[in-house]
């Protein structure tokens, strides 16, 4: 019995990381990489618009993500101006092509087009999108922890790795150490890694299907004094989707 | 007047009983427009109001139906005269005492634009009814398009609907045959398609072989039965590809299709076109557009060349011309743009700088300018008016 406790204490002394081991960037960052990574996803939201001059434009939208983001399907109910378009992302957002219902136009888009702000909004297509951008992208260091929007959080510098493909040079995370949610990301310039461009900010966090969702997401564009808000209005994880539902024939539907 | 008061009241009770239905949406848009060129001294100026009402039902969970109706009103200067935009070459031609046929009426209408119903099973789509066709991948000129002609000053506007009846049959996640017919008087004049879609890596392609009976007229002779210019129709058979995708980080399509013509001579036309989107937002596009119907020598496009270019017969009656884009959001709510259109073939040139600005939700205003600087004789002359439009749309 003896024998059997002082193995047991060894097997827990020895874990790494298990009481006192302190995360590494790259740890924390795949944790909030698997966060946002579920097999598949519907959600339904709002996204408003405030410009500089301080007018509102309003979108809901609808959609549908499968295999860890890799697949997503973003469809317009309104305004009636863009009700009916919508936008196919494949392979990591590499494949995009965008439905005019007006002109029953397919679009095939190259990937530079995730640059172009969603429907004029300050979310580019590449700030909404999934997969592994924040791994695969970028290399993480983990800086002093800080508190961030009275959460107790890791606070991560995000650098391009010289053949990311994405348009940031660096960005600036705080992850609530509760839950690795990032509730603040700072965007940097593409070229000038000193020069802060945008503001991600992400609150009423709560439980679906035991995964924590930020129900609301706001980003402040530094340079064009302008923001946009992005809320939740519905959220589904897991949800059986059919690959059918990802293709050009669903787009035009 | 009484006329439209009563197709309006026809429409609306025709309506109804769908309208009455669960699920039968009404939408549509009322669009605004004043048009307007200088013309020698002149500044000639035309107005419309258009106004578009869609229904869409899904009527069980494989049926849709959808239509839409157009009503356009016309005014300010409704008879434009094609002869005040020809060269004096072109002009020249016209048969003594014909010249009044050469007027382009602007005449108030409303019409069925498309009415369809789609039904859609696991194994297939089919489409019966007035529906747009689109094909190809080009922004201003799609070769494999034997349907429409695209505007080249507003590329991106709707389309008519055209009869036909459509079957997609999807062979697995990636590829679709597509077969069409658009009935006509006999089954020799029918329209008729055959497409197979697909994707290889990052690229999207299709192949495609169309037969279509190409109407043409003859500007020269007219034929007072139809009280129309003498039409010429012509068997086309053509066989062409398309493909979309991305290359060094550009996105580049290309789109080919081969004309065999039953009388006159065969030709071919191509599109190649790429473009960007730079960090600051800033979106940039280039297109080239050959037609080996068109003329390398703009001292021979005669009065059958410019009548069939403007009224939409022919893409093009110069063989080489390059469309440039450049966009960039000024505002959250505004873009600016400028098209050059270069003809190659004759060294003109028209510059169209363009703004999109949405008023509020559901309210847009598009503007151009249209700047033609070639000399005369050339397709971007100076001599087709230099002037510009302003368009209000209201989406409801």
């Amino acid at each position: 019995m003896k024998k059997t406790m002082i193995l047991g204490l060894l097997v827990l002394l020895m874990t790494p990381g298990l009481f006192s081991q302190e995360l590494t960037g790259e740890e924390i960052i795949q944790k909030v990489n698997d966060l946002f990574n579920f097999d598949s996803s519907y959600s339904k939201s709002k996204m408003t618009i405030v410009t500089t001059s301080g007018q509102k434009r309003t979108f809901i939208s609808e959609s549908w993500s499968k295999n860890k983001g890799e697949k997503n399907l973003v469809r317009y109910l309104e305004p009636r101006r863009v009700k009916g378009q919508a936008v196919l992302m494949l392979n990591n957002a590499d494949d995009i092509w965008m439905y005019f219902p007006r002109t029953q136009r397919v679009r095939k888009l190259a990937s530079h087009a995730k640059k172009q702000k969603m429907q004029g909004s300050d979310f580019s297509y590449e700030d909404m999108g999934s997969g592994d951008a924040f791994i695969k992208d970028f290399s993480s260091k983990k800086l002093e922890d800080e508190k961030m929007e009275g959460h107790d959080c890791y606070k991560l510098e995000l650098s391009r790795k010289p053949d990311g493909d994405v348009s940031y040079s660096r960005l600036i995370m705080w992850v609530i150490k509760e839950n690795f949610v990032p509730v603040v990301i700072d965007y940097y310039d593409e070229d000038d890694p000193t020069l802060w461009q945008k503001r991600m900010v992400e609150s009423d966090i709560r439980i679906i299907d035991s995964i924590p969702t930020a129900m609301k997401i706001v980003m402040i564009n530094k340079n064009d004094n302008s923001q946009t808000e992005m809320e939740l209005l519905e959220m589904k994880y897991n949800t059986p989707l059919d690959d059918k539902m990802f293709t050009e024939r669903e787009l035009k539907k | 007047m009484k006329k439209w008061i009563s197709a309006w009241l026809c429409m609306l009770f025709s309506l109804s009983p769908l309208i009455a239905q669960d699920g039968v949406e009404i939408f549509g848009y009322f669009e605004s427009q004043i048009m307007g060129t200088k013309l020698n001294n002149d500044f000639i100026q035309l107005y419309s109001n258009k106004l578009r009402l869609d229904l869409k039902s899904n009527i069980s969970k494989n049926i849709t139906f959808a239509a839409n109706f157009n009503y356009i009103t016309y005014h300010g200067k409704t008879n434009w005269n094609i002869l005040d935009f020809l060269p004096q070459d072109a002009v020249a031609e016209v048969p003594p005492g014909m010249e009044a046929f050469y007027v382009l009426p602007f005449e108030n209408r409303h019409f069925l634009d498309n009415a369809f119903i789609k039904l859609s099973f696991k194994q297939f789509d089919l489409t019966v009814g007035k529906q747009q066709i689109s094909l190809g991948t080009g922004y201003v000129w799609n070769p494999l398009d034997v349907f429409n002609i695209k505007d080249v000053l507003d590329p991106t506007y709707e389309q008519p609907g055209h009869n036909a009846i459509r079957l997609d049959v999807p062979l697995g996640s990636i590829y679709t045959v597509t077969t069409l017919f658009s009935p006509e008087d006999n089954w020799e004049n029918s329209a008729k398609l055959l497409q197979f879609k697909g994707r290889i890596s990052h690229f999207d392609f299709s192949l495609n072989a169309i037969e279509k009976t190409w109407c043409f007229h003859d500007y020269k002779q007219f034929d007072f039965e139809s009280m129309n210019f003498l039409e010429m129709p012509e068997r086309r058979r053509l066989l062409g590809a398309s493909t979309a995708g991305e290359l060094f980080g550009l996105g580049v399509w290309a789109e080919y299709a081969y004309n065999w013509m039953k009388i006159s001579e065969d030709f071919y036309e191509l599109v190649v076109g790429t473009d960007y989107t730079f960090d600051f937002q800033t979106y940039l596009m280039i297109e080239y557009y050959r037609n080996t119907l068109g003329k390398t020598d703009y001292t021979q496009y005669n009065l059958n060349d410019w009548m069939r270019l403007l009224a939409t017969e022919q893409k093009a009656i110069s063989r080489d011309q390059v469309y440039l884009f450049i966009q960039h959001p000024a505002t959250d709510l505004l873009n600016i743009g400028l098209s050059t259109i270069y003809g190659l073939s004759d060294n003109s040139f028209a510059l169209v700088p363009t703004l999109n600005y949405s008023l509020s939700d559901n309210v847009e205003i598009f503007a151009y300018l249209n700047l033609n600087f070639g000399s005369e004789g050339k397709v971007y002359s100076r001599k087709m008016g230099n002037g510009g439009l302003i368009r209000v749309r209201v989406y409801f």
